[in-house]
């Protein structure tokens, strides 16, 4: 089914999200790149409610008025609640990650479970978002650019309306307030990082198992920053069914049988 | 330059053993087998005595060449009994592993050691994929996602899940962790562009074998050209060259025995078979598409007596730069064991002492 395009008004922002597919609700929250629907969303949507959101100034309209990541966390719950929604999977990637990091820990009641791909609530240091024509672009998000699809061309004020949008929002490479909540979090919490992602390091995940009590890592092999959109099976796989059974995704429930 | 000694096991039959892999295994004889054990720790006590810094072993299935399936548990009991010389598994078969499973084996091992362990991770032979019903045409990416899979059990402090295309777990979390930290030396082995690309990219070692020193110059000259591109720099025990060699007391002794060596595949396979293997097996080195290696006997790249196989081990480190040199030792033209131990101790007493500044 395809993803019907959608908006709410809240805080003073006409935010739109896309949606597809009946089933428990799943929030998505993009990275820095803004929004775009991958095979991931597709797959996801066979199982889940996927309400893709676009996060005020990531889209045609600037957004010179969220000050910071907490600010931009309470906008965008309440764009969810505007969408009808009062108990979410809550997924974010990289930026978005962050973004639903910050809602989960002030919002615990909204959040029933939490998927964290290639998180940058946590960064390196000096860590810029990726920047420059589409195939410098390509060969930062992805561990093999040749097998992707070209990504559109950049539009240059757009990207520095982002760039300096992410920079004004994303916060301390380490952010002791938020660090301190993440210890606080009960709802199932998966982490998920690609092997080969330059980015946020894979090495990076443990520290959310440092920090979250009862949290999942899973690497995805042979994938870059942007993991859905790069190995979207593996992925959607997995943050299927970890949506579905929570801990005990852990549990195999594959056939070895060959030949009955 | 570092001298292994490649323990193949030395199986000798009163019997004639069928040509064609794999091997029945009916024509075993189960005191043979029981002296390639027993002679396994006299060679390597003696190696070790001679000043070898390395003992070396390999997977092989089905077949009285190279008798240990199993190389974790061949070093096993060798650790147990000689106390000094580093033992190399070169390697066990990563596409045929469950690779946490090899994780956990590898740690124990050098855990029991006393951190003596060199670990080569191997794709195996293109007979190999038969052993235990796997792909050939998927041998390259199951190894390629096994090593890396290894090299994560050892190094992640937190239990892991495993997304990947030929492995997939949801709980990772290998007790014991090696005992040398972060792990053993360990090399990817193999001449292919992907070899050669995963070593450079996680940091590792290559190991390159048999072929002529030009030829392995070509894969151990992309490895390093890769590390440069990952901003490090291998050092020469960073690169493994493993050969078969025949050495005289002179150079016409060890011609003459060459004569007697036989020109047969150590695992030969019946036409339809290895037709049908080399057209799925696709393989080549630094990029450049070779042919699998089947029912192809191995070449011997030293060949002489001591000081010509100086000479050679000069020629191999100045052409492939490998700092370990990894022997396998023939002896054509008899199966008497004495005459491999006398091979070890005129290289040992001729050739090693003269190999520390090449």
């Amino acid at each position: 089914m395809p993803f019907q395009e959608h908006y709410v008004e809240v805080d003073g922002f006409r935010i739109g999200y896309r949606s597809a597919g009946d089933g428990p609700p799943l929030v998505h929250l993009h990275g820095a790149g803004g929004l775009r629907v991958n095979a991931a969303h597709e797959l996801l949507s066979q199982r889940f409610h996927v309400i893709a959101f676009e996060m005020p100034g990531f889209g045609a309209e600037e957004n010179t008025r969220t000050r910071d990541m907490p600010e931009l966390a309470a906008t965008m719950v309440q764009a969810i609640q505007a969408a009808g929604l009062s108990s979410i999977n809550l997924m974010g990637t990289s930026f978005g990650a962050n973004v639903a990091l910050n809602v989960a820990v002030r919002k615990p009641d909204l959040v029933h479970a939490l998927v964290l791909e290639a998180p940058a609530a946590i960064r390196p240091a000096g860590l810029r978002p990726p920047s420059g024509q589409p195939e410098a672009i390509a060969r930062m998000l992805y561990a093999h650019p040749e097998r992707m699809p070209a990504l559109p061309p950049v539009d240059p004020a757009r990207a520095v309306r982002i760039a300096t949008l992410t920079k004004r929002l994303r916060g301390l490479d380490r952010e002791p307030d938020l660090e301190a909540r993440m210890s606080g979090l009960t709802m199932p919490v998966l982490v998920v990082l690609g092997t080969r992602d330059t980015l946020i390091p894979p090495e990076m995940g443990r520290l959310y198992k440092d920090l979250i009590p009862g949290a999942h890592l899973v690497f995805v092999y042979d994938a870059g920053h942007a993991i859905a959109a790069e190995r979207p099976e593996a992925f959607a796989d997995v943050v299927g069914d970890f949506l579905e059974r929570e801990d005990a995704f852990v549990i195999s429930r594959a056939t070895t049988v060959l030949l009955p | 330059m570092k001298v292994s000694y490649f323990e193949t096991g030395r199986y000798r039959t009163p019997d004639t053993v069928p040509g064609v892999w794999p091997m029945p295994s009916g024509v075993y004889d189960v005191d043979a087998g029981a002296d390639v054990y027993r002679g396994m720790v006299e060679r390597i006590t003696l190696v070790e005595q001679l000043g070898f810094d390395w003992v070396s072993l390999s997977e092989h299935h089905y077949s009285p060449r190279i008798l240990t399936p199993s190389p974790p548990m061949a070093a096993a009991y060798l650790a147990a009994r000689i106390h000094k010389i580093k033992i190399a598994l070169l390697g066990p078969i990563v596409s045929h592993a469950n690779p946490v499973r090899l994780a956990e084996e590898l740690a124990m091992l050098d855990t029991m050691a006393g951190g003596r362990l060199i670990v080569g991770l191997l794709r195996g032979t293109t007979n190999e994929a038969l052993t235990y019903d796997l792909n050939p045409q998927e041998s390259r990416e199951r190894t390629d996602e096994g090593m890396e899979l290894i090299l994560k059990a050892w190094t992640e402090p937190q239990p892991f899940g495993w997304q990947g295309r030929h492995f997939k777990y949801r709980t990772v979390s290998v007790w014991p962790r090696p005992l040398q930290q972060p792990h053993p030396p360990t090399y990817a082995l193999g001449t292919s562009r992907e070899a050669g690309e995963f070593a450079a990219r996680n940091r590792i070692g290559l190991g390159v074998s048999y072929g002529p020193f030009e030829v392995m110059g070509k894969a151990t000259g992309y490895y390093r050209e890769q590390c440069a591109a990952h901003g490090w720099e291998p050092t020469a025990d960073q690169i493994i060259f493993r050969a078969n060699i025949v050495l005289g007391r002179t150079d016409a002794e060890a011609q003459q025995a060459m004569e007697a060596y036989p020109a047969r595949a150590a695992f030969a396979m019946g036409a339809g078979v290895a037709n049908a293997l080399l057209e799925l097996d696709a393989r080549n080195i630094a990029g450049e598409a070779r042919q699998a290696s089947v029912n192809r006997a191995l070449p011997i790249n030293f060949v002489g007596g001591p000081d010509t196989v100086v000479k050679q081990l000069r020629r191999c480190r100045e052409l492939t730069g490998a700092g370990i040199v990894d022997l396998g030792f023939n002896t054509p033209g008899t199966s008497d064991p004495n005459a491999l131990i006398a091979a070890l101790e005129l290289f040992g007493r001729e050739v090693l002492p003269r190999v520390g500044d090449i």
